[in-house]
């Protein structure tokens, strides 16, 4: 597949506006036909074997292959000089070495990976790659916890969706990872003890690694595996993805199908990936994404374009641009001040704005922002929360943990205010586009609870490093079915820069000294849950 | 006139009373605003003063939003129009079906 317009402009965005009036009566009107859709898994995916997705190694990373990014473990499998079971081996190694201080991983699938390691290779990017995958992915006959007492013995007789799709791409599941419980916040133990650090800070507990895909992404930060899988409901891929110097895609809703994920808002949760560059999550993305024929969130939707082109730069004469001409909407003070966030910011648009085909343009935030999406209008995914649930919450209410009491809130709502924010996200979503995307074509965020209302992609990606050490990353928001443009802007920007490629030093060898001297891991409270949750 | 805002009892009242009518009890918390020292769940009293925090909090503000009508409408009508916007589950999914 060839790119020659990205596939956000693809959409009409006045046309349908104008005709809005025609919604409640295609809504009302119910079903509509869908076309036959070829199964899932199992499939050749043949965009995963094109020469992009394969990527020369740096000389730096040859000599430790958990050093490389996706796309160049792919070229070296590829090219017959690494094999996948010695790829494994050296993350094993490091999982051996440094995961009982991380606590990324739940659970670490040894005896299964070293089985599919040793698989002939077939073609495309992800052969022989060790994924994480989040602990509410269903994995077959694999425990699937969402890190919840609830889920504590369930065994899913099938693997989800997203799961199937990067199996049968070749890639080997080599653990599941710790999560906030239930997806609601930075990873803990279900009764809230912090368990995963942030993998720039291994001895100090107290840094923010993100959540709640927080095990994906210090496995991923940490060396323990090259790329994983998170979902986002309320910022759950950007933030640890920032929080940890890695490149994380929450998609278009749609674009990744949700059949076999543990629901924690079925509206807003978002399959995606977390990774070290554009490439990596593009290659990801490309075998998640397209219809699943066992969830219609993902019918009739556009094409999935080709990602991986997209997240490949351009040269012209030897000088890199822009893949497409775009605007960068940037909001007021986004950039403001002289914190060290700030001035990453500058320093982040400032090499933007040099790159070919790349215009900066200032955007208002749409009517009302603040509003549609603060504290009570993002209240509105709650019922998503309790419905599914309530066989649970008649029995077991204990067993909700800390995380008990958003779920008792969402079942006090009524119909009324429930619909009253449905018809808000429309209005929010018109909003965004006649006042925002009319005037750029991806817009810097500041954080992603109104684009996951909206149910619309984001990229995540580093810019710099606080004083401390500790990564500073940026989240760009593209309008529906953007993720192509998205990526090939972080993929420019990654370019001419290398925050990407720094890696966290080791943790220090653990020892019973070492650990006495560390701060506790605190333990987070039900009312503290309740104001953090996703 | 506005009614009388509940009271804090008013509250606990119907709280208990819409959980009980979909099955869920609260008494399987323990008792009082200490967390159950095995799961970490919140306290009975713990959780419903939150929650009447969140029904006076949540609940009203969305109960009291009317949806804006077009920019320029006349007041008079304005009530009326407010009632037309569409809901949507799926806001982003729909830019595509919506203009095919």
């Amino acid at each position: 597949m060839t790119i020659e317009q990205p596939a956000d402009r693809t959409v009409d965005r006045r046309a349908f506006l104008a005709r809005a009036a025609a919604l409640a009566a295609v809504t009302t009107a119910g079903a509509v036909a869908l076309p036959a859709i070829a199964k899932a898994t199992g499939r050749h995916q043949p965009d995963l074997d094109t020469a992009n997705a394969f990527v020369k190694p740096r000389p730096e990373a040859l000599a430790d292959p958990t050093e490389l990014t996706l796309a160049e473990a792919a070229w070296l499998i590829r090219e017959g000089k690494l094999r996948p079971e010695d790829l494994l081996e050296a993350y094993l190694a490091r999982i051996a070495a440094f995961d009982s201080t991380y606590q990324a991983f739940n659970l670490v699938l040894t005896d299964q990976a070293r089985q599919a390691a040793r698989r002939r290779p077939g073609r495309g990017a992800l052969q022989g790659i060790p994924l994480a995958i989040k602990d509410n992915y269903y994995t077959e006959d694999v425990r699937t916890t969402a890190n919840s007492y609830l889920f504590q013995d369930f065994i899913p007789p099938f693997d989800a969706t997203a799961v199937a799709r990067l199996k049968a791409a070749g890639a080997i599941v080599l653990g599941k990872t710790q999560m906030g419980p239930l997806a609601t916040t930075r990873a803990t133990t279900p009764d809230g003890v912090v368990t995963t650090v942030n993998a720039w800070t291994p001895t100090d507990p107290r840094t923010d690694p993100g959540g709640s895909s927080t095990g994906t992404a210090t496995a991923v930060a940490g060396r323990m595996v090259t790329a994983g899988t998170g979902t986002q409901t309320g910022g759950s891929i950007t933030a640890p993805s920032n929080a940890q110097n890695l490149t994380g895609l929450k998609p278009t809703m749609g674009r990744v199908s949700l059949h076999g994920i543990i629901p924690l808002s079925y509206t807003r949760d978002h399959p995606g990936t977390l990774a070290r560059d554009a490439k990596d999550a593009a290659i990801m993305l490309t075998a998640m994404a397209g219809e699943d024929p066992d969830d219609p969130r993902t019918q009739g939707l556009p094409d999935v374009p080709n990602l991986i082109d997209a997240a490949t730069p351009v040269y012209l004469r030897g000088k890199l641009k822009l893949r497409w001409n775009t605007r960068i909407g940037v909001t007021p003070g986004f950039a403001t001040g002289m914190s060290a966030t700030a001035l990453a910011r500058q320093a982040y648009l400032a090499k933007l704005a040099d790159i070919p085909g790349a215009t900066l343009v200032e955007v208002p935030l749409p009517d009302e922002w603040d509003l549609l999406t603060g504290n009570t209008f993002n209240n509105v995914r709650l019922p998503e929360r309790s419905e599914p649930f309530m066989p649970y919450l008649r029995d077991n209410l204990r067993g909700f943990g800390v995380s008990l009491t958003a779920w008792l809130q969402g079942a006090l709502f009524g119909g009324n205010e429930f619909l009253t924010g449905q018809r808000a996200k429309l209005l929010l979503l018109e909003r965004v586009l006649e006042q925002t995307f009319d005037l750029c074509d991806v817009v810097v965020q500041t954080q992603p609870v109104g684009f996951d209302i909206l149910g619309l992609p984001e990229i995540a990606f580093p810019i710099g490093f606080s004083a401390a050490g500790v990564p500073i990353g940026t989240i760009l928001g593209g309008l529906p079915y953007g993720e192509d443009r998205l990526l090939s802007i972080a993929a420019a920007y990654q370019a001419v820069t290398d925050w990407h490629h720094r890696r966290p030093a080791d943790p220090p060898a653990a020892s019973a000294g070492a650990r006495a001297a560390e701060p506790a891991r605190a333990r987070l409270t039900a009312d503290e849950v309740a104001l953090l949750t996703q | 006139m506005a009614p009388t805002p509940p009271t804090d009892a008013e509250l606990d009242v119907f709280i208990r009373a819409r959980l009980a009518s979909l099955g869920i009890d609260l008494d399987q918390l323990p008792a009082g605003t200490a967390a159950d020292p095995e799961t970490g769940a919140p306290g009975r009293d713990s959780v419903l003063a939150s929650l009447r925090s969140f029904v006076r909090g949540t609940i009203g503000t969305l109960a009291a939003y009317q949806l804006p009508a077009p920019a320029g409408t006349d007041p008079v009508v304005a009530r009326a129009l407010s009632q037309q916007p569409a809901p949507l589950l799926y806001p982003s999914i729909s830019t595509h079906w919506r203009q095919s």
